[in-house]
């Protein structure tokens, strides 16, 4: 049998009836919460993937994009033959070569811990807002950054030290805890090695930047290098968890505005069943097979469900692409890296949105249908 | 199955409704054998169970013991998927109530069974108009059953339960809500339509008078099985 007749029937009970009756407003107020789930989980989602997507800018404009570290020890061997490996099987990739350690940062009023990198793309001190805050300085005041290592001087071994201005004060990586000074290269390998090390060796590509690490990855082993090579994912693995974490979690809470929206339906479909009890009878009389009834009930529960579902996802997409275009929700400048709230809209988490809300549609107007399809046809006509 | 066995063979139907202290026998042990072509009236007082038996031959209901066949066909073991085919082909209703779906226009009630056998909904609304047309009603396709007098809804009723051209009609009381003009119009549509398609009726009805006009009357009695023609309480 085709679908033909539960359709045309379900339309009419949807949309043909000619007087308002129970049955419609409990429809509209099923329709309504339902679109109202939906929209508040689009919105709410919106939200949440504006605030998570700035972090990942934040990531992507800030951070390393790959890194390669050696198998073993600390120090890369024949750092110059590796970047131009990569320059050449990768194209447009910015290449910085670095070292890294913990030294002591002091300043007139106090002194610090706090990690040191050198990196081959700067010539000038960078210390990042944590330790400028730490240590109380500003651009343009002088740090003595202290190493562990030591070396020999008429007055017996001393920590190799350096004292430097301050050229810029940059903003900490997101998520990041203890403080940050940034040298160039070779001052850097005097304070930790003494000599021309590369401990690690950074990739940038503002193309790809989430494919990178798997890219280099596959370059290298086919070469036959043997280093370790982290992507995006894996450097910020910790974070990117956390934020998944809190996307999953804000769904399932905020859905189960849907679940509710959902019971409702099915008192709207099992109402519907008990008020047309007479009439099913006589469809079932008709020829209507029992799960000829039973997709007449899922089409109902469904339609509703479709209907609600994809207003309450057009509206809640809208609303959000509005608020993000206008920037109509300000924020307090200085306290956010933002100015407005974010809203990014990610298609698929609405179509997900939506799928998980017809599912439940289909879930809530199963129950009903099954009760129905279960019904000898005459029970509906014994007691007329 | 011939002809001569029936179109329609219930044997040792036994039906109640209810359990322990509350339970009543509404039907017990009954034989019935209609034979095709036959229009047969059943008669008998409120509550002895005219509408069970007509459920029970329509496939609205099961017999708790006893066995049906339908033009040759033993109902008893079919899947309800293949009992809802049946009665959507071979079987055609007309209810006290009229029963339209009020959400429908008088031609899509009685497009529906075609609708359900699984045609377009072009060929069905065309047969639905010719029969719209074969009970008078042609002017009121587009009518919703609340728009339409009782005589006029039992009329469409007739033409719905026509719409698959079945083998058997069964009435439960068609003429019990109209006034002695009306029911008689209606009983002389059915007659005829009868007649022209070769039909096999079932009736139910407290009309003594259309009764008689029947090929047989089938008299149920408290307390009694049927087995005759007639039976008397």
């Amino acid at each position: 049998m085709s679908l033909s007749a539960e359709l045309h029937v379900a339309s009419r009970y949807l949309v043909g009836t000619r007087r308002w009756t129970p049955v419609v407003t409990v429809t509209l107020i099923s329709l309504f919460g339902l679109g109202l789930g939906v929209f508040a989980l689009v919105v709410t989602l919106a939200l949440l993937d504006g605030f998570q997507s700035g972090i990942r800018s934040q990531i992507v404009a800030h951070a390393s994009h790959a890194e390669i570290w050696p198998v073993t020890g600390r120090r890369i061997e024949d750092p110059e033959k590796l970047a131009s490996l990569l320059q050449g099987a990768l194209g447009n990739v910015e290449i910085v070569q670095m070292v890294r350690g913990t030294c002591l940062v002091s300043s007139d009023t106090d002194a610090v811990p706090a990690s040191v990198v050198g990196r081959s793309d700067t010539d000038r001190v960078t210390v990042d807002r944590i330790l400028s805050r730490r240590l109380g300085v500003a651009s343009g005041d002088r740090v003595e950054v202290i190493s562990a290592r030591q070396r020999l001087t008429p007055m017996g071994p001393l920590p190799v030290r350096i004292r430097t201005e301050i050229a810029r004060i940059s903003t900490p990586e997101p998520g990041a805890e203890s403080g940050e000074v940034v040298l160039p290269i070779e001052r850097a390998q005097r304070l930790l090695w003494g000599e021309r090390v590369i401990e690690a060796i950074e990739l940038r590509e503002m193309s790809d930047p989430w494919t990178l690490g798997q890219r280099a990855r596959k370059v290298l082993d086919e070469a036959g290098v043997a280093v370790r090579v982290a992507g995006l994912e894996e450097l910020h693995r910790p974070l990117l968890t956390a934020l998944a974490l809190e996307k999953i979690m804000i769904f399932v809470a905020v859905g189960l505005m849907l679940v509710v929206a959902a019971l409702n339906l099915l008192c709207n479909v099992a109402m519907v069943a008990a008020e047309k009890r007479k009439d099913l009878a006589v469809m079932a009389g008709l020829g209507f097979s029992p799960s000829s009834l039973r997709r007449l009930f899922l089409v109902l529960g469904l339609s509703i469900g479709l209907v609600g579902s994809v207003a309450g996802a057009i509206f809640g997409s809208g609303l959000a692409l509005v608020l993000d275009r206008t920037g109509a929700l300000e924020l307090p400048q200085g306290v956010f890296m933002v100015t407005a709230v974010p809203f990014s809209v990610d298609p698929m988490t609405v179509g997900l949105v939506v799928a998980v809300a017809l599912g439940l549609a289909a879930l809530a107007a199963w129950l009903p249908a099954r009760m129905v399809a279960r019904r000898e046809p005459s029970e509906g006509l014994r007691y007329e | 199955m011939s002809e001569s066995a029936g179109i329609v063979l219930a044997t040792g139907l036994t039906k109640g409704f209810g359990a322990g202290l509350t339970r009543v026998e509404v039907i017990q042990e009954l034989d019935l054998e209609v034979a095709t072509g036959e229009m047969v009236a059943v008669v008998g007082p409120s509550g002895v169970g005219k509408s069970t038996l007509l459920h029970l031959i329509g496939l609205l209901d099961r017999p708790e013991r006893g066995r049906i066949a339908l033009d040759g066909v033993q109902t008893d073991d079919l899947e309800p998927d293949a009992r809802a085919e049946l009665r959507n082909r071979d079987i055609g209703f007309v209810f006290q109530h009229h029963h339209l779906l009020e959400e429908l226009d008088a031609l899509d009630n009685v497009a529906l069974p075609v609708r359900i056998a699984g045609e377009k909904g072009r060929v069905a609304r065309d047969r639905a108009a010719e029969l719209l047309d074969a009970v008078g009603l042609s002017d009121r396709a587009s009518h919703f059953p609340d728009q339409l007098s009782g005589g006029e809804q039992q009329r469409v009723s007739v033409a719905r339960a026509l719409a698959m051209r079945p083998k058997l009609l069964l009435a439960d009381e068609p003429t019990g809500n109209l006034d002695s003009a009306n029911a008689e119009r209606l009983f002389q549509l059915v007659t005829e339509l009868h007649l022209k398609a070769g039909l096999t009726s079932i009736i139910v009805t407290h009309n003594e008078e259309m009764a008689r006009r029947c090929d047989r009357i089938f008299r149920l009695a408290r307390r009694a099985d049927l087995s005759e023609n007639v039976r008397t309480i």
